[in-house]
């Protein structure tokens, strides 16, 4: 994304900025130059309109934070997928391990590879894996849905440290049995311990939960590979998933993979594959951004509108704070002050009324694989903080003309209007 | 001077607040219509008559899982179907793009051609397809999307497949409900594939609305117990499951869309009340002069209404103007095809603009309708 790149400019000079506003408003203030307890006090006493602008701007941070949250969760459970130390190996040209087909032959060749690393019982640590999708279901809602299905390996498991069984047991090949994560388990009809998921005149029997800690697995449920490849007919596998020795043989094998023309194979790191499956993001990225600056418009205007209101209902006490002494610069100051405290209030409800949706698990189709994917919305503190920024954007801009406009009434003649 | 004069002169009196409050009733207008128009092109496929006559019949156990052949020579014999053709989404990605936002699908040309029921043939002809083994149809938007014509080769590589194609445009169709994609023999995908004898779902045409149900009932029927049991529906049903794979895109728009509504009373109660706030003296002289409350009301309500309305008349106006020039498909990638702010939507906005009026009038009225002649006169703010 070309936004990456400019990213830190654009934090930086709101750092920069910010810090140097706050420098000029404690200064002037430690001075005596801002009469910011009058402001304050203005807050309160001014509750009706205090509470519409600051409900306004709440709403308007909680939708952005909240769409934000929803394309962290896509990304997080993408982040959080995969091992630094794995390779995974899928057919060139596939955007997808679900898209991509490669047949035995590859994985014999693979599995002699010398750079694999060994278990303990001298076995490379090399998975050959299929996906598979079935339709399923739903709990909720109408409809149904895909589901990914990985045909694993022991070894295949041996390489996913981060997936853990929660509940019952693993499958046991031959059996026609399936273990589900416990996040999909949640979303689908007939995945709970027990339960059975049809695949054509085929029944798998549920007998366990995993957990993926958050990763990308959580959308899925795995049983033995060659049994999968058996009942849903298929030929060729998906992808390969191996360990090398070291970080010198990861590269030497990527490389190796790369070059060879027979072999038609893309090797990546299993976390780098993960992190470019993030497709599905971007249209909430982009409905985020635009609702929230769409939003932000409308709020900026509402904000302008109460501050010009409440310029215009002070005329007599800014002409009184003028002829107190303090400059036109620290009216105005004083005005934005009020303006920020005010959206960032709306800012904090906002963030606060957001909150509880932290965690909650949602689903949507992934754009890759056509399947459910399963995330939790994800609100951190630096989304929160953004928010809170946000809102206070929205204040100054809204504030600003406002303020200029008190800035600039005759001392007389505000003193003498009613 | 009369009531309608006076109404406006006090709801322009001060300009710059009318101003602001007609720009946000705008701005969020235009986003509430931007919102529902999203929210139905993202949920309601493109309508099409022949939509409820044409039936797909896929893998009962998803889209993904292919269909054998050989289940041809039973779904000829089954009444009522005038065609079947195979259908197998080839999911390639055109010259060097990464995403690409058309569709191909390998198809039996002599079977197909009585599927296009809209379609027809803008350039080339179908013949021409038919006998030609390494040629495609194409959709006309695609044609225009990247200045292509009849005659030029089209290098697709695949995804899903592990094969590419180079095809040459035999001819252009248009006139269907989705004008961008490309059809090519199923003969060439089974050559290059080394005929695995499958495909990917099975495309068919019924005689009548009527049959149609029954036709369904006994292709599933047909292949009930077999190595690969089939799930036939028409093909609107077909694209409601695609969408509901969304999941809840509805509820969430849809709770976005309340909450830009909301806001939207936020800010004209705030403002109204700060207009009338402004003007309780007058409003108290007015009463003093034997103004009724009934006719104090309706001086609020005729301006706020009006406010909200020119509000909404902008924003309505604004977002039917935007969205009609802007070449979204460009702009999201193929994501968003068709962006049509219907008539629907447009009154939708226009009636929720029109209760904020009413709303926000509702409390100032109040307000006036309870103060004192004496009280108001007092009021110094």
């Amino acid at each position: 994304m070309p936004a990456n790149i400019f990213a830190p400019f654009i934090w930086l000079t709101v750092i920069l900025g910010g810090g140097a506003a706050l420098w000029f408003v404690f200064s002037t203030v430690r001075q005596g130059r801002l009469p910011l307890r009058y402001n304050f006090r203005n807050v309160v006493v001014r509750w009706r309109s205090t509470i519409s602008t600051v409900l306004g701007i709440a709403l308007v941070v909680s939708v952005f934070v909240l769409l934000r949250a929803l394309a962290r969760g896509i990304e997080a459970s993408s982040a959080n997928t995969g091992d630094p130390r794995n390779i995974l190996v899928v057919r060139k040209g596939s955007q997808a391990e679900s898209g991509s087909l490669l047949g035995r032959e590859n994985f014999r060749t693979l599995q002699y590879f010398d750079e694999i690393a060994r278990n303990e019982k001298d076995e490379p640590l090399i998975s050959v894996e299929i996906i598979a999708i079935v339709s399923m279901p739903r709990i909720q809602g109408p409809g149904e849905a895909n589901t990914l299905i990985r045909g694993i390996t022991a070894r295949g498991m041996e390489l996913r440290p981060q997936v853990m069984l929660v509940d019952g047991r693993w499958f046991q090949p031959g059996k026609r049995e399936i273990t589900v994560a416990r996040r999909l388990a949640g979303r689908f009809a007939g995945l709970e311990i027990g339960g059975t998921v049809k695949a054509g005149p085929d029944k798998l029997t549920v007998v366990g939960h995993y957990d993926g800690q958050g990763s990308a697995f959580d959308s899925e449920a795995w049983m033995d590979a060659d049994e999968a490849r058996s009942i849903f007919d298929r030929d060729q596998y998906s992808s390969i998933l191996l360990r090398p020795k070291d970080d010198a043989a990861a590269s030497n094998i990527i490389a190796k993979i790369e070059k060879d023309k027979r072999l038609a194979l893309r090797a990546e790191r299993e976390v780098d594959y993960y992190s470019k499956q993030t497709m599905t993001a971007i249209p909430i990225k982009i409905l985020a951004g635009l609702l929230g600056t769409a939003m932000s418009i409308g709020a900026i205007f509402a904000a302008m509108n109460t501050m010009y209101a409440s310029v215009a209902g002070r005329t007599r006490e800014i002409g009184t704070l003028r002829v107190l002494g303090y400059s036109r610069r620290s009216v105005v100051l004083c005005f934005l002050v009020e303006g920020a405290f005010l959206a960032a209030m709306g800012g904090v409800v906002g963030c606060l009324l957001a909150l509880p949706m932290n965690g909650v698990a949602t689903g949507t189709m992934d754009f890759q694989s056509f399947a459910e994917t399963v995330f939790e919305f994800r609100i951190t503190p630096a989304l929160m903080l953004q928010g809170v920024a946000f809102s206070i954007v929205i204040g100054l801009l809204g504030s600003l003309l406002p303020a200029i406009r008190a800035s600039r009434l005759p001392v007389i003649s505000a003193l003498k209007s009613l | 001077m009369n009531v309608a004069t006076f109404v406006a002169k006090n709801a322009l009196r001060n300009g710059r607040r009318a101003l602001l409050t007609i720009i946000s009733v705008a701005v969020s207008c235009a986003l509430l219509i931007s919102l529902l128009t999203l929210q139905r092109e993202l949920t309601t496929p493109p309508e099409s008559e022949a939509a409820s006559l044409r039936i797909i019949a896929r893998n009962k156990v998803s889209l993904a899982q292919p269909l054998p052949a050989r289940q041809l020579a039973t779904l000829d014999k089954i009444p009522g179907i005038v065609s079947v053709s195979p259908f197998s989404f080839f999911g390639g990605n055109f010259r060097e793009e990464t995403v690409t936002s058309f569709a191909q699908f390998a198809v039996d040309p002599a079977r197909f051609a009585p599927l296009m029921v809209e379609g027809h043939i803008l350039a080339g002809t179908y013949e021409d397809f038919a006998k030609d083994r390494n040629s495609c149809m194409l959709g006309a938007d695609t044609m225009k999307r990247y200045g292509l014509k009849v005659g030029d080769k089209m290098k697709l590589t695949g995804t899903f497949y592990p094969v590419d194609l180079d095809l040459r445009i035999a001819c252009i169709y248009e006139g269907t409900v989705d004008d961008r994609n490309v059809f090519f023999h199923h003969k060439l995908l089974d050559e290059l594939t080394g005929d695995p004898g499958t495909v990917g779902t099975w495309y068919l045409l019924v005689e009548s609305a009527e049959v149609s149900n029954d036709v369904i009932t006994r292709i599933n029927k047909a292949f009930e117990n077999t190595s690969a049991e089939v799930r036939a529906e028409t093909e609107r049903a077909f694209q409601m499951g695609f969408i509901s794979m969304l999941g809840n895109v509805k509820l969430l728009i849809g709770s976005i869309s309340t909450v830009v509504v909301f806001t939207l009373v936020l800010v004209s109660i705030s403002t109204m009340s700060m207009a009338i706030r402004e003007r309780f003296r007058e409003l108290a002289v007015l009463k003093a002069l034997g103004f009724k409350r009934r006719e104090l009301f309706s001086f609020i309500l005729a301006e706020s209404f009006g406010l909200a309305g020119l509000g909404a008349l902008l924003g309505i106006g604004g977002s039917w103007l935007l969205w009609s020039q802007i070449d979204l498909q460009k702009l999201t990638n193929g994501f968003l095809v068709y962006f049509e702010v219907t008539p629907r939507i447009m009154a939708t906005a226009g009636i929720v603009a029109a209760l904020l009026g009413i709303i926000a009038a509702i409390g100032p009225s109040i307000a006036v309708a309870r103060m004192s002649v004496v009280q108001g006169l007092k009021t110094l703010d």
